[in-house]
């Protein structure tokens, strides 16, 4: 891809093919981590490290390891264990380097092995035959899309605690609701993007 | 608890994604059409029942320290094994399902029954637990798919269903109306949940 | 240390035992899934080319060697035979030319006694929506038929796209390099 054609590139993934809002990855920890800023900034932070790393690593363990030795089927299994210990090994180093913010992030940094928006977007690059720099970029634009989103909806949920919502809309369904208009509202850079 | 218990309590007590707000991120994705929903439905429920049957094999051989990794790697290894069996023998629902059969892996269904019941319990309550959970899970998508594309598509299962000049509500098959009828759905659901709590309790 | 031994073993032995139970379904599903492949995704192109067949030119797919690539393997291609009573009558097979966006490929059929073109479809292009993407269109594709491959196809025989010389030009290149390697091939794809 030229140079000239990244900003486009970028501003796609971030706004048009929004990771949650639009390829609705990353809905489990998106409804549980949202409800208040701190909590939605802790996880964007880990998402975007994660997601990234794991973007650039499972794209080399597919092209030096599975593909030569034809094994691409085992895609699935080899990608979830490479972000599993990705974040355990994250987990670990930061532990020891950066205390403040290992315990700043504390249970999301665990939680991210299973946010489908990591391994989601580590088959995507493959799907897409990006070569290796795309892939960067797409995984480091999904994460700060997945990001923005993120902080948008709890600056709106933390609205909701004054707010006199039905009781059986309380919680998850109203999230989900608003979840929704959010996405339409996102739907409308559609036009953007050529 | 007997063994049909273990199996009913997925069809309502913990009926995903509804009651166990787990594994939303395929239920919104797929249920653009009542077949994709169930497909998905019976994918998730053939690798939560082998899972569960195996981690609960297994139970007493794995160490805690590293059971999390032990269920994962079972758990895609049935996920690879559904991936080929669908390429090979269901091709179009393969195709139309896409990325999210291989996110199966990470459904936190499944991880969530291996460590909260199957890592814990017998096999035969493991399989009744995963089945029921798994078919409570497939209703549930089939639901939602089917009310996705009735009113989005005018179809239900391909069969044109509405009047002929029902103008389809495109909204519903894409991804907002997706947000907006598993809100509104779970919202129902909590008020009939609160309504049969309140008849118990009189 | 005996913990932590117990936990290699038992992780080695699990992912042992998922990589032989893996490999095998692969084994086992590899041909099935082949099959699925092309059935749902050529099967569409080789219909539109033929017609008239009693098998199922899927299943009797022959698949000949025509070359070899810049790393000295061996190119295949799948050729997909119609046939009536168990003879070979026709054959179909896929043809890349150049066009205006890169590769353009196309399923052409071919009668083996007239040596005429039973008809092409388009399977893949990336050209310019509107412009030479409309190659995919019944009236592009429609005057190739019954046009004979006695000697290289051209463009006044068929309806060239106007402002789209490069599209009309790889197609007719697909065309011609199938024609090629129906030559040179012949013997093999009539087994």
């Amino acid at each position: 891809m030229s140079l000239s054609e990244y900003p486009l590139f970028i501003i796609g993934a971030i706004l048009v093919n929004n990771i949650l809002l639009a390829k609705f990855l990353g809905n489990c920890p998106f409804l549980g981590v949202s409800r208040r800023m701190d909590t939605a900034t802790g996880m964007s932070m880990a998402v975007i490290f994660v997601m990234t790393m794991a973007g650039m690593i499972t794209w080399l363990v597919q092209y030096y390891l599975l593909v030569p030795l034809e094994i691409e089927y085992l895609q699935t299994i080899a990608f979830i264990l490479v972000i599993a210990a990705l974040v355990q090994l994250v987990e670990i180093v930061m532990q020891k380097t950066l205390p403040a913010l290992y315990r700043a992030l504390g249970i999301f940094l665990p939680l991210i092995t299973t946010n489908c928006a990591v391994l989601g977007v580590a088959i995507m690059n493959i799907n897409e035959e990006y070569g290796f720099v795309d892939t960067l970029v797409f995984s480091f634009a999904s994460a700060v899309g997945y990001s923005l989103a993120l902080v948008l909806f709890a600056g709106i949920r933390e609205r909701f605690a004054l707010a006199r919502i039905p009781k059986v809309f309380q919680g998850t369904a109203i999230g989900l609701v608003t979840a929704g208009f959010m996405a339409l509202a996102f739907s409308g850079f559609a036009g953007l993007v050529n | 608890m007997s063994l049909a218990k273990e199996f009913k309590k997925g069809f309502w007590d913990v009926l995903p994604p509804f009651r166990l707000v787990l594994g939303l991120c395929p239920t919104l994705a797929v249920t653009t059409s009542a077949e994709n929903g169930a497909g998905m439905g019976l994918a998730t429920t053939f690798v939560l029942v082998c899972s569960n049957l195996l981690v609960s094999l297994l139970r007493k051989f794995i160490p805690s320290k590293v059971r999390i990794a032990a269920y994962i790697v079972i758990i895609a290894s049935f996920v690879v094994i559904v991936e080929l069996l669908m390429q090979a023998y269901a091709y179009p629902l393969y195709q139309a399902l896409g990325i999210f059969i291989p996110l199966i892996v990470v459904n936190c269904i499944i991880l969530g029954r291996a460590e909260a019941f199957a890592g814990k319990n017998g096999v035969a309550a493991s399989a009744a637990d995963g089945l029921g959970i798994g078919l409570g899970f497939t209703i549930s998508l089939f639901f939602l798919g089917s009310v996705r594309e009735i009113l989005g598509n005018g179809t239900w299962l391909g069969l044109h269903v509405m009047w002929p000049g029902f103008a389809p509500f495109k909204f519903m098959v894409r991804a907002p109306g997706a947000f907006v009828t598993l809100g509104t759905t779970l919202a129902l659901i909590n008020w009939i949940s609160a309504r049969l709590e309140a008849r118990r309790r009189s | 240390m005996r913990e932590i031994l117990r936990m290699v073993v038992v992780l080695t032995l699990i992912c042992a035992g998922s990589g032989f139970a893996l490999a095998l379904v692969h084994k086992v599903t590899k041909e099935p899934i082949e099959y699925a492949k092309l059935k749902n995704v050529k099967e569409p192109a080789v219909k539109a080319v033929l017609s008239g067949y009693d098998n199922d030119p899927i299943k009797d797919r022959i698949v000949i060697v025509v070359g070899k690539d810049k790393r000295g393997r061996p190119v295949k291609l799948v050729v997909f035979p119609a046939r009536k009573g168990g003879k070979t009558f026709a054959v179909a097979f896929e043809g890349t030319g150049k066009g205006y966006h890169g590769e353009i490929g196309v399923m052409v059929g071919i009668d083996l006694k007239t040596d005429k073109l039973t008809g092409i479809a388009i399977v893949s292009q990336s050209e310019t929506p509107g412009l030479g993407a409309r190659i995919v269109e019944k009236s592009f594709t429609d005057p190739f038929k019954g046009q004979s491959l006695a000697k290289p196809l051209t463009k006044d025989r068929i309806h060239a796209l106007s402002g789209a010389t490069f599209s009309t030009n790889g197609v007719l290149a697909a065309v011609n390099q199938a024609r090629d390697i129906l030559t040179k091939y012949r013997k093999q794809m009539v087994q």
